[in-house]
C-alpha cells in the first residue's frame, strides 16, 4: 500500500480518522463513568471521616456483613422488590392489554392519564403522597367515611403500613412508564393471530397467556430488569416520604448511603463500599433474570 | 494529524477544567480584589449560608444592616439553603478539595461542629483572635472549639422551655403553677388528665427525631457519648434508661400525637391539637405565628428525671454557631462575625425584639430587650425566664456522631416499644454504636 508523507498507510489513516471521531464519546465516558467508579472502588477501601481517610484493607467489607442498618435496609429493598416488581408489572400488562383494544374510546387520553405519573417530579410526588398518606389526610379521611376503616390508618409512622405507603407510591409513578413498553410492543403482534386463536375457539385469558405474554417475554424481561435495577436504587420516594423512618422500617440501600455520607459525620469510605454492595447485587440478579427469562443464544 | 492533536489537547483541556486543582487555591469568586492586602480586604465580597428565614436568616439581615452601618462598602451575600443541604454541599465541597461554590460564613449545628471540625482539619478559619470564647456561655464553646482554638462565633442558645396552652391546662382543672417545676413522671400523670377532660394530646412528637430524649438526658448532665466525644455510653447510661422508660410510659398513656415531620409538627402546634410543646426556644417565631392564639401560651421550664440525681429544669435542644471557612474573603468574614454576633451588644437586642432569637454573648445577657414582656405569652418575660435556664444547662460533650447513633436508637426504641427489653435494648445499640463509631 502506498505510504504518504506521514508515512502511515491509507488503511491506518481511515482507522485514526475513526478513533478520532470517537475519542471524544471515549474520553468523556472514561472520565465521568470509568474513573469515579475506580476511585469509588479505592475509596471502599479507606476509613475514617471526611477527609482524613486511610487505607484499612477490607476491613469496610467485614463491617458490612455485620451491620444491622445495612442488612435492614437491604432486606426492606428485597421486600420493596419482590412485591412491588411483580405487582407492578402484571399490572401494567393489564392495563396494556385493556388499552390496546382497538373498541375502546378515548384511549389517547387513558394512556396518557397512566403514563403522566412518570413524567412528575420525583419530590413533588412524593410530597403529595407524604400529605395523601398523614394521619389526617385525605386517604384516612376517604376510608374513614367509606367505613373501611374505624381508626386512622397510621401510613407513615407504622412500620408495616409505611412500607405499603411506598409500595404504593412507587408503584403508582412506575406503571404507566412500563406499560408504554408493553403497548408498543403489542402493536406489534400481528392481528392475525388473535384472529387465528379466536377461530380456533381460544378464550381471552388463553389468549393473553398463550399469545401475548410470550410474545412479550423480551419487553417483560427488559422491563423486569430496568424495575429491579430502579428499585435497588430506590431513594427519592424513601427520602421525601418516611425518611426511612420509623425505625429504619423503609430504609432503603441508597438512603442508607445518604445518610453515611451526609445525615451523620461523613464516612465516605463505607459508604462507598455499601454502594459496590448495590451494583454486585444488580449484577446478579440481571443474570439471574437473563437466565431465567432469556433467551439461549 | 495536527486536528487529531488538537481534538486531543481541547479534551485534555477540557478535562483539566473538570477535575479540582488542589483545595484553597482557586480565588474566590468575587475576584476583583481577593487575597488583596488587609487594606483591600474589607471591600471584598462575602456569602453567607443559613437555613431558617424565620430565625438565623432574619437575624443575619439585622447583623448585615448592623454591619454595613461601618463598613458601607461591605457586601454581604445572603444565601438559604435547607440544613440538610448545606451539610451535603459542606461536605462533598471539603471532601472533592475544591473550595469552589463554598461560603465564606456557615451555619451549623452544635450536634454536628465537632464532626466538621474533626473531619477537615484546616477547613475552617481560627478565630481566636477575633472573638474571645470566654465571652460566651459556656457549654458552647465545647462544639465550637477543638483543641484549645476557637472556630466558630456561638449564635442561638437553644435553651429549652415548655410552650403551654393556659386554656387547655384550665380546662383540665390546672393552673400554671401546677406545671411549674415538675418531672416528667407528673408530665404524663397531667397529660392523661388532660387528655380525659379535653381531648387533646399534652405532646407532639416524630417517631424518627429523639429530640426529647436528647434533652432528657442532657438535663442530667448525659450524653450518647461519654465526656471524651468519642465512646458510646448507651448501655450503662442511668439518665438514656430513664428518658426511654418515660418515652414509653408517654406512648403507652396515649397522650402523644404523633407527627411525621417538621411540617405537621408546627402545624399540630398551631391548630391547638397539643396542651404542651417541650422544645428549643428557636420554635418561639413559629408558635407566635399563630396570631389568634395570642394571650393563650405561656412558658414554663422543662420538666426534669425524676429518679436521675442531677437532672435540673434546663436543657438544650439543637442550636448553633457561625463558622468562617479557610478560603479568600475569610478575613473579612471572621471580621463581620468579630463586630457583630462576636461583640455588638447593641444588635443583639435587635436580635431580640425583632427576631426573637436569644443568643449567647454574655455582655448581651441584660437590657431592655431582655426584660419586655412579651404579650402573645400573657406579658411573661420570657427573655429573662430563657436567659436565667440558659445559665443552668448542664454541658455535655457532643462528640462527632450524635445522629449515627440516634439512627440507631431510634430503631432500638422501636425495638423496645415492641416488648424487647429495655436494658438488651439499649446494650444492643451499644455494640452496634461501638462498630460504627471508629
Amino acid at each position: 500500500m502506498k505510504a504518504d508523507r506521514t508515512g502511515l498507510s491509507i488503511r491506518a489513516k481511515s482507522n485514526l480518522t475513526g478513533w478520532s471521531f470517537i475519542l471524544i464519546a471515549v474520553t468523556m465516558i472514561a472520565a465521568f463513568y470509568f474513573y469515579p467508579m475506580v476511585q469509588a472502588l479505592i475509596l471502599s477501601f479507606k476509613t475514617g471521616t471526611g477527609s482524613n481517610l486511610t487505607y484499612t484493607g477490607g476491613s469496610n467489607y467485614v463491617r458490612l456483613l455485620s451491620d444491622k442498618t445495612f442488612l435492614t435496609s437491604l432486606s426492606n429493598t428485597f421486600i420493596y422488590l419482590i412485591i412491588q416488581v411483580p405487582v407492578m408489572i402484571l399490572l401494567a400488562l393489564f392495563i396494556s392489554v385493556l388499552l390496546n383494544d382497538s373498541k375502546l374510546k378515548f384511549r389517547g387520553f387513558f394512556r396518557t392519564a397512566i403514563f403522566l405519573p412518570c413524567v412528575t417530579s420525583l419530590v413533588a410526588y412524593s410530597v403529595v403522597f407524604k400529605y395523601l398518606f398523614a394521619a389526617d389526610g385525605l386517604v384516612n379521611s376517604l376510608l374513614l367515611k367509606l367505613s373501611v376503616i374505624q381508626v386512622p390508618i397510621q401510613w407513615i409512622t407504622d412500620p408495616f403500613w409505611a412500607k405499603i405507603t411506598i409500595i404504593i407510591a412507587i408503584t403508582w409513578r412506575w406503571t404507566g412508564y412500563n406499560m408504554i413498553f408493553y403497548l408498543s410492543a403489542l402493536q406489534n403482534i400481528d392481528s392475525s393471530i388473535y384472529e387465528a386463536a379466536r377461530i380456533d375457539g381460544a378464550s381471552s385469558f388463553k389468549q393473553f397467556t398463550k399469545i401475548t405474554v410470550p410474545m412479550l417475554k423480551p419487553i417483560i424481561l427488559f422491563t423486569s430488569i430496568t424495575s429491579t435495577i430502579g428499585t435497588l436504587q430506590l431513594f427519592d420516594e424513601v427520602m421525601n416520604i418516611t425518611k426511612g423512618g420509623p425505625g429504619n422500617a423503609t430504609l432503603s440501600i441508597s438512603q442508607y448511603i445518604y445518610n453515611l455520607s451526609f445525615k451523620y459525620t461523613a464516612d465516605f469510605g463505607y459508604a462507598a463500599t455499601v454502594s459496590y454492595s448495590i451494583v454486585v447485587i444488580i449484577v446478579l440478579l440481571s443474570i439471574l433474570q437473563f437466565k431465567v427469562a432469556g433467551d439461549k443464544k | 494529524m495536527k486536528k487529531v492533536l488538537a481534538l486531543f489537547l481541547s479534551c485534555m483541556v477540557i478535562l483539566a477544567g473538570c477535575s479540582s486543582g488542589g483545595g484553597g487555591q482557586e480565588p474566590a469568586a468575587s475576584g476583583s480584589n481577593s487575597g488583596g492586602s488587609s487594606s483591600g480586604s474589607k471591600a471584598e465580597e462575602i456569602t453567607i449560608w443559613a437555613w431558617d428565614p424565620a430565625f438565623n436568616i432574619a437575624a443575619l439581615n439585622i447583623a448585615k444592616e448592623a454591619y454595613s452601618k461601618k463598613n458601607p462598602d461591605a457586601k454581604i451575600n445572603i444565601v438559604e439553603f435547607a440544613q440538610a443541604d448545606i451539610i451535603q454541599k459542606l461536605n462533598t465541597g471539603l471532601n472533592s478539595g475544591t473550595t469552589k461554590g463554598l461560603p465564606n460564613i456557615v451555619l451549623i449545628e452544635d450536634y454536628r461542629a465537632q464532626g466538621f471540625l474533626q473531619s477537615y482539619p484546616d477547613a475552617f478559619y481560627d478565630l481566636s483572635g477575633k472573638v474571645r470564647s470566654e465571652d460566651f456561655a459556656e457549654y458552647k464553646i465545647g462544639p465550637t472549639s477543638l483543641n484549645g482554638k476557637q472556630y466558630g462565633v456561638p449564635f442561638d442558645s437553644g435553651v429549652t422551655g415548655m410552650y403551654v396552652r393556659k386554656d387547655y391546662i384550665e380546662q383540665a382543672g390546672y393552673t400554671l403553677d401546677d406545671l411549674k417545676n415538675i418531672d416528667w413522671k407528673q408530665y404524663i400523670e397531667i397529660g392523661k388528665v388532660i387528655k380525659e377532660k379535653t381531648g387533646k394530646d399534652i405532646i407532639t412528637l416524630d417517631p424518627n427525631d429523639l429530640g426529647i430524649i436528647r434533652m432528657m438526658i442532657q438535663s442530667a448532665g448525659s450524653w450518647y457519648l461519654a465526656e471524651d466525644g468519642k465512646t458510646p455510653d448507651l448501655a450503662g447510661n442511668a439518665a438514656l434508661k430513664e428518658a426511654f422508660e418515660l418515652y414509653k410510659e408517654m406512648m403507652e398513656a396515649n397522650v402523644v400525637k404523633v407527627n411525621a415531620d417538621w411540617s405537621q409538627f408546627i402545624a399540630n402546634i398551631n391548630n391547638g391539637d397539643v396542651a404542651t410543646v417541650p422544645t428549643g426556644n428557636w420554635i418561639t417565631p413559629s408558635v407566635k405565628a399563630e396570631a389568634s392564639q395570642a394571650g393563650q401560651w405561656a412558658i414554663l421550664p422543662i420538666p426534669k428525671l425524676p429518679q436521675t440525681p442531677n437532672s435540673v429544669h434546663a436543657t438544650n435542644l439543637g442550636g448553633s454557631s457561625w463558622y468562617v471557612m479557610n478560603i479568600p474573603g475569610a478575613e473579612t468574614a471572621a471580621d463581620f462575625l468579630a463586630e457583630t454576633f462576636g461583640s455588638d451588644v447593641n444588635m443583639y437586642q435587635n436580635l431580640l425584639t425583632n427576631v426573637g432569637a436569644i443568643g449567647t454573648l454574655k455582655a448581651a445577657a441584660s437590657g431592655e430587650a431582655y426584660a419586655k414582656p412579651d404579650e402573645f405569652f400573657g406579658g411573661q418575660q420570657i427573655v429573662n425566664d430563657f436567659a436565667a435556664w440558659t445559665a443552668e444547662i448542664p454541658k455535655v460533650n457532643y462528640g462527632i456522631s450524635t445522629y449515627a447513633i440516634e439512627d440507631i436508637l431510634v430503631v432500638e426504641m422501636q425495638n423496645y416499644l415492641n416488648g424487647k427489653g429495655i436494658d438488651q435494648a439499649l446494650s444492643d445499640a451499644q455494640a452496634q454504636a461501638e462498630a460504627q463509631v471508629k
